[in-house]
């Protein structure tokens, strides 16, 4: 099948580089600390954030650092045929590991000792790019809950197919069978975070979707600025200053 | 939830005792309702509602089966409530289990009438295309982001909302069969039906708290409740269903004002989200153009 036409154009009309429409919407929830809408293209998730709050189980506390703890769902609807069981499942499972791994990471967390970071993400939408979804709307939902973090963590994927590079693959690029690369990126230290990749690539050819994805990432960390920034004037404008 | 102090308590339930909510509602107001259909591009029909702080989206999805045998000219309907961790830390893993079963049995009740499926708001006849051997499943998903009391009724108006932004495909029968044969059906890309809600009834949930009774509750009037219940009234008034919850015992006479006061209520709100629902259909028309 023909992923890239002979005219350079994708299957939704992208260009191998482009990447797909991104929509952000902070203080979603109104009864949670911190949350977003994080959407990239057809993709939507929902994250909640709440903390830093009291440890649940005391076993689990440390006295010298936040326990960040997170769970990964996807709604009943969110793909095109009915998904029976939304939690529990082994790759929501992973996913959750994923994302609080690539958090913990960025978080300070021990500047808040004995105490506990919860963050949840749904997937109201799949259409590729869920993990990379998530991560942007979890950081966007942790700069909302005011949680001192390193650097804005930004997530993209990238693949390869029909020789050609692509950025932010969608489902169905995604299911093709070729290599699906997902990088977690900190655009002001310059740093990878999270970097999983399935399927086959050549050796010579790594180096080069991993650095696509990356820019990826740096494109979606000026969007992220831009709304926290709009969000914040927002605020300054509500508080009457 | 964060836990009310006495002095709290005492200020809400003074105040619903005067006819004015911490929020300055009376007692029988509805916090602002905003419903979008639409949402969901590969459902048959969906819907968010939000009530106040309360959200929820609801979807519904169709799919062709095979009739029950002991009615094989009614179509099935399937509705589950999922309580997202978003709304609620104490949703997470299991935790929302019990909450997500009592709604979903709860709108079950209303919505689909007893277990021969009389009295049903939805009619089942729709949804049959061959008699005893194809039939549509509609599923009903409903999903709660955010939480802040009252979820019943949020959560009966949203799939209110999505069934009527349900569009089912038009199946035609290519080819008869005869006995057990399933017979072939070709589905329509093109032609929809749209779903006829105008029996779909609406859930009042009353909560009593002290000696009054409160419509739309918040999470924290609803945290002192005595008892609540849950009527489900449709168009014509009539009574399609009902929940009780909460451990204190109600007196007869109380129940049967609650449920006139519930009729009364039901006229107001199943036109407001009338309103409501032709106004999100027609925006999302307007964009499709």
């Amino acid at each position: 099948m023909e992923f890239v036409n002979p005219e350079g154009l994708r299957l939704d009309g992208r260009r191998p580089m482009e990447m797909r429409q991104l929509r952000a919407e902070i203080g979603a929830v109104a009864r949670a600390d911190g949350s977003a809408v994080f959407e990239m293209g057809n993709t939507k998730v929902i994250a909640a954030v709440y903390g830093p709050r009291e440890v649940q189980n005391k076993s689990q506390q440390s006295n010298d650092q936040a326990l960040v703890r997170c769970e990964y769902t996807m709604a009943n609807f969110s793909t095109g045929d009915r998904k029976r069981k939304p939690k529990g499942d082994r790759r929501s499972t992973e996913i959750s590991l994923v994302i609080r791994q690539t958090m913990e990471a960025c978080i300070l967390t021990h500047l808040m000792p004995r105490s506990q970071i919860d963050i949840y993400v749904q997937v109201l939408q799949a259409d590729g790019g869920t993990r990379s979804a998530c991560i942007n709307a979890a950081t966007l939902a942790l700069a909302d809950a005011g949680i001192p973090m390193r650097d804005l963590v930004t997530s993209c994927s990238s693949g390869y197919l029909n020789s050609t590079p692509l950025l932010d693959l969608n489902y169905l690029e995604d299911s093709a069978g070729g290599p699906d690369v997902t990088v977690g990126f900190l655009p002001k230290l310059d740093r990878v975070t999270l970097l999983q990749m399935d399927a086959k690539l050549p050796v010579d050819i790594v180096e080069n979707v991993m650095q696509l994805a990356i820019e990826g990432c740096k494109a979606i960390a000026t969007y992220i600025r831009e709304v926290l920034l709009e969000n914040t004037k927002q605020l300054e404008y509500r508080r009457g200053l | 939830m964060v836990g009310l102090s006495l002095g709290e308590k005492h200020f809400i339930k003074g105040g619903i005792d005067q006819n004015i909510r911490s929020d300055g509602r009376k007692r029988d107001s509805y916090r602002p309702i905003f419903v979008e259909t639409g949402i969901i591009p590969q459902a048959n029909g969906s819907a968010r509602v939000r009530m106040g702080a309360t959200e929820v989206i609801a979807s519904v999805k169709a799919e062709l089966g095979r009739p029950s045998a002991l009615h094989p000219d009614k179509g099935k309907v399937a509705i589950f409530v999922d309580c997202s961790a978003v709304a609620e830390p104490t949703f997470e893993g299991r935790g929302g289990e019990e909450l997500s079963a009592e709604l979903s049995v709860a709108l079950e009740r209303c919505l689909l009438g007893g277990t021969s499926g009389a009295g049903a708001g939805i009619d089942l006849t729709s949804l049959i295309v061959a008699e005893g051997k194809i039939c549509w499943d509609l599923y009903i998903d409903s999903l709660v982001i955010s939480s802040d009391g009252n979820l019943l009724d949020a959560l009966a108006a949203a799939i209110k909302a999505a069934l009527a932004n349900t569009a089912i495909p038009k199946v035609n029968i290519s080819a008869a069969a005869s006995g057990d044969e399933q017979p072939e059906v070709d589905i329509s890309d093109e032609e929809f039906l749209q779903f006829d809600t105008s029996a779909v009834p609406v859930i009042i949930t009353l909560t009593q708290v002290g000696r009054h009774y409160i419509v739309d509750a918040t999470s924290e009037e609803e945290s002192h409740m005595s008892s609540a219940v849950s009527i489900s009234v449709n168009r014509k008034g009539h009574i399609c269903g009902l929940t009780k919850r909460g451990g204190e015992g109600l007196d007869p006479s109380v129940v049967s004002d609650m449920i006139s006061v519930a009729q009364h209520l039901s006229e107001l709100l199943m036109s407001r989200l009338d309103s409501e629902i032709s106004a999100a259909e027609a925006e999302g028309g307007d964009e499709e153009l």
